[in-house]
């Protein structure tokens, strides 16, 4: 776990008029690590999210992955080049696509070479389809989603759904994933689910997680490390154990 | 998958390869049974099914509402008619530039236009018509205004020491079905390709189709660009069918009617807008239908789209293929 | 010469003025709606039509015919405001667009089948001239001008002081809340519509005898010059929409005397596209809405 972080975001800030929805914060995650970041409602961690991500610009800051400067990239560009995925809070897949062509499809911009070539008709096209195939078919069959394959996503039920998402994320062997308040929703049964299907990803793909979440007890049991932050700020970074033991934070989320 | 019946399975045919062929010859020996205005029908459905299969890829599949057809039509007509009045150069070669100098219009015109918002989008893409029909009438020196440019010779083909000018509504027939046919292929293969799932994606799901590392603006632009060479090919073809052109040629009647064949047909399928392009302009044209009355019925029928029919005919194709495939 | 361009000038105001009342009722009609109606010129051809009917066939004075063409347009906005536009709120953008092209196209043929496609003359209306500040102008053209103060004074009580107003505020504003507190959101989409159309229908009626011709295709071009004025005012934007109607009618009046008459009916879209190619929000801020 030594050795330069996979992600490194330094005095980021972000405004909304006078509003600072993030407001000087850095971390850090290390390669293979899981780590999290709680807070309570309100304290700018989807607006971090979206600023590390490029889907907003922020005002200030620095965000590196693996030791290049993305800040300011765009959200397809950070997700191509960048190889650093993240998930949204409301599951959304591509409804009209069946959940194959659903995870073809998030695994194309990876393996063909630039915009122009995925007009391709020739047999190298082909090729890469059917390699994305493949794999596809191996995540169904992993997610248990094999007998409603060549359904539409949209149809559908919202459990099956997260888990389309998830292999989705998986597709293209990415660094890092950011996840957005993945349990969200979710069904007490499918929580395990969803923690195995992390820990199989940080294990067997060695993909590092930096993961949104309100389940205490899912984070302190998955999360190596954890950062906290409350109005914008930065509150506590620490071990599972330290976090739940130290004063601020519990203040934070009890008091008001 | 089904399950298996224990007794003796009817015999269950696929009957789309030989529905396929039967349409093919249908289509090949049409002039020996339609009279010359039912193949006229047929071709100017044919000559607008190119414009439709570029909207088709702009609204049906990318999920972009563009009015501009008309316009990068009105353009490819104006520059075959220009190229073959001017310089007398063979159809194929007006053809080209037609699908070539549409295409390149589109880039400068498309980059500002695909900043705005969906709304404004529409409005950008309706001025490009207006500011399309205004310059074809004031730039008299190149388009000679309201009089248009007449007297575009009809194609000719010159290979090696043979030469067949098409000359009668037949060969035109013929000639227009090839170029059709190509295009739909042309169609169907980027709607086959990995660019076409990823057009799709940026139609269900803009942001999500962006996390997944497809840069959706280049791509909107992109399928701009190529659904205005589609355009121009049209025009090109309407162009020398007509053997005139005229600032009418940028009318948002055009536009409309591509909107119609597209939604109408089922936006998103590459059968349907076939099917719609017949239906709408075909049937349309061979009933010598009032203009007026054309343009009511279209008119319902947008409404009727709108709120009742938002897959237009495709369903009905969709059970019709499923039909032949299985006999069920 | 300052004399004459002080006329073409004030020229452009009557004009002006005609855009700002078709203008305004579209853009309320996108406040409440969120639609872009792009029938709105069909109504403006629709009173005309009303009212030249009114003359030609039952030889009525200008005034009767007014009130007929404005009334006949309202009896058919309502058929449309039930059927068409109350589906339209909460929809999609595309839909209102395509909605209301279907509207424009059934409306303008049928009434080029009913009546006929050529142009017609219209009899009536005040065109004798009048002397105003040392020149001359038709009495109709300062009726033109004093119906427009009319209605934008109207327009600005009515939203600010009646109930109706407030509640096309509150719709135009956040949509959602209107039902919680017990506004019968289609119900105000309904009447705004209605206005809106009317508005357009008045506009064409007084234009009509400084026109003279009428013919069913008339509304089309109105619908293309009013679109670049409401973008340009801001959606929505009851004041901005006055003053970009009144610079359109002032650049377009120019424009056709010194530059030429046949680029008049492209300043509009011409200065659109300009606008959104550079300045994609528009002249006038579309968040000061009502």
């Amino acid at each position: 776990m030594t050795g330069l972080p996979v992600l490194e975001i330094s005095g980021l800030n972000k405004s909304y008029g006078a509003v600072r929805a993030v407001d000087d914060v850095s971390l850090h995650v290390n390669r293979g690590e899981i780590c999290g970041l709680i807070g309570p409602n309100g304290s700018g961690k989807s607006t971090f999210f979206d600023c590390a991500t490029g889907l907003t610009r922020p005002n200030a800051g620095t965000v590196k992955l693996d030791g290049q400067d993305i800040t300011g990239w765009s959200l397809n560009r950070i997700a191509r080049e960048g190889r650093m995925l993240r998930s949204f809070q409301k599951t959304v897949v591509f409804s009209a696509l069946d959940v194959e062509e659903n995870l073809v499809t998030a695994g194309q911009m990876f393996t063909f070479p630039g915009l122009w070539s995925t007009f391709g008709i020739g047999a190298m096209a082909r090729a890469r389809v059917e390699a994305l195939q493949e794999r596809a078919r191996e995540f169904i069959k992993i997610a248990g989603l094999w007998d409603v394959r060549h359904q539409p996503a949209g149809k559908l039920s919202g459990g099956q759904q997260k888990l389309i998402q998830f292999a989705s994320m998986l597709m293209p062997e990415p660094k890092l994933i950011l996840l957005d308040e993945p349990m969200a929703g979710i069904n007490p049964k499918l929580i395990e689910r969803v923690v195995e299907s992390i820990r199989f990803a940080n294990q067997k793909f060695g993909v590092s997680f930096l993961v949104i979440e309100h389940n205490i007890d899912v984070v302190t049991d998955i999360c190596e490390r954890i950062v906290v932050l409350d109005q914008g700020r930065k509150l506590a970074e620490g071990t599972p154990d330290e976090i739940v033991r130290n004063q601020a934070v519990r203040e934070a989320y009890l008091g008001g | 998958m089904s399950p298996r019946d224990l007794s003796l399975p009817a015999p269950r045919w696929d009957l789309r390869l030989p529905f396929g062929i039967a349409l093919a010859a249908a289509a090949c020996l049409a002039p020996l049974f339609l009279g010359n205005y039912a193949l006229h029908a047929i071709i100017i459905a044919l000559i607008f099914l190119l414009p439709a299969h570029g909207l088709n890829l702009l609204v049906g599949y990318t999920g972009l509402l563009s009015l501009a057809q008309a316009a990068f039509f009105g353009i490819g007509a104006y520059t075959s008619a220009l190229m073959a009045v001017h310089f007398g150069t063979p159809f194929y070669l007006n053809l080209i530039a037609a699908g070539a100098v549409a295409g390149a219009i589109a880039l400068p015109l498309g980059i500002p236009a695909l900043r705005l918002r969906a709304t404004s989008f529409v409005m950008c893409t309706l001025g490009f018509v207006i500011i399309g029909q205004a310059i074809a009438k004031n730039w008299i020196g190149l388009t000679r205004g309201d009089m248009g440019l007449s007297g575009i010779p009809k194609p000719y083909f010159a290979l090696g020491p043979a030469s067949f000018t098409i000359s009668g509504t037949t060969s035109f027939y013929y000639l227009v079905l090839v170029i059709a046919v190509i295009a739909t292929l042309a169609a169907n293969l980027i709607v086959r390709s990995a660019a076409g799932r990823n057009m799709v994606a940026i139609r269900e799901n803009e942001t999500l189709a962006e996390s997944v590392g497809i840069p959706t603006w280049r791509y909107k632009l992109v399928v701009f660009m190529i659904s205005a060479v589609f355009a121009g090919l049209g025009g090109s073809v309407y162009a020398h069918y007509l053997t005139v052109v005229s600032p009418l040629t940028f009318q948002m009647y055009y536009s409309t009617t591509m909107l119609i064949i597209v939604l109408g047909g089922g936006a998103g399928t590459i059968s349907g807008v076939v099917f719609g392009s017949l239906l709408f302009v075909g049937l349309s044209e061979a009933l010598r239908v009032a203009p007026e009355v054309r343009m009511i019925a279209y008119g319902l029928c947008l409404l009727a789209l709108v709120f009742w029919f938002p897959k237009g005919f495709a369903p009905l194709i969709d059970r019709f293929w499923s039909f032949l495939k299985e006999r069920k | 010469m300052l004399s004459a361009i002080f006329e073409q000038i004030v020229n452009g105001i009557v004009s002006g003025s005609v855009y700002a009342i078709v203008a305004v009722g579209m853009t309320m009609i996108f406040g409440v709606l969120r639609a872009i109606n792009f029938a709105h010129g069909e109504y403006y051809m629709l009173g005309t039509f009303g009212a030249w009917f009114a003359i030609e066939y039952f030889d009525l004075p200008y005034p009767v015919a007014l009130v007929i063409g404005v009334i006949a347009t309202a009896v058919i906005a309502v058929v449309v405001g039930r059927f068409v536009m109350q589906r339209i709120v909460g929809a999609p953008p595309e839909t209102g667009v395509l909605a209301t092209l279907g509207i424009a196209l059934v409306l303008q043929n049928t009434v080029i089948l009913v009546f006929g496609g050529g142009y017609k003359f219209f009899n009536g209306g005040y065109i004798e001239p009048v002397s105003i500040f040392g020149f001359t102008l038709a009495e109709q053209r300062v009726l033109i001008i004093i119906v427009c103060i009319l209605v934008f004074v109207g327009l600005e009580l009515m939203v600010t002081y009646s109930r109706m107003g407030k509640a096309m505020r509150a719709v135009s504003q956040n949509i959602e809340c209107c039902a919680v507190v017990g506004i019968d959101v289609p119900q105000v989409a309904l009447r705004t519509f209605i206005l809106g159309a009317c508005l357009a229908a008045l506009s064409g009626v007084l234009t009509a005898p400084v026109n003279v011709s009428v013919y069913g295709g008339m509304g089309e071009i109105i619908t293309f010059k009013t679109l670049p004025v409401i973008i340009m005012g801001g959606l929505g934007n009851v004041r901005g929409t006055f003053f970009a109607a009144m610079i359109l009618g002032i650049a377009e009046s120019l424009v056709a005397t010194y530059v030429g008459l046949q680029f008049r009916d492209t300043v509009g879209f011409a200065t659109l596209m300009l606008v959104l190619m550079w300045r994609p929000h528009g002249l006038f801020s579309a968040q000061a809405r009502f």
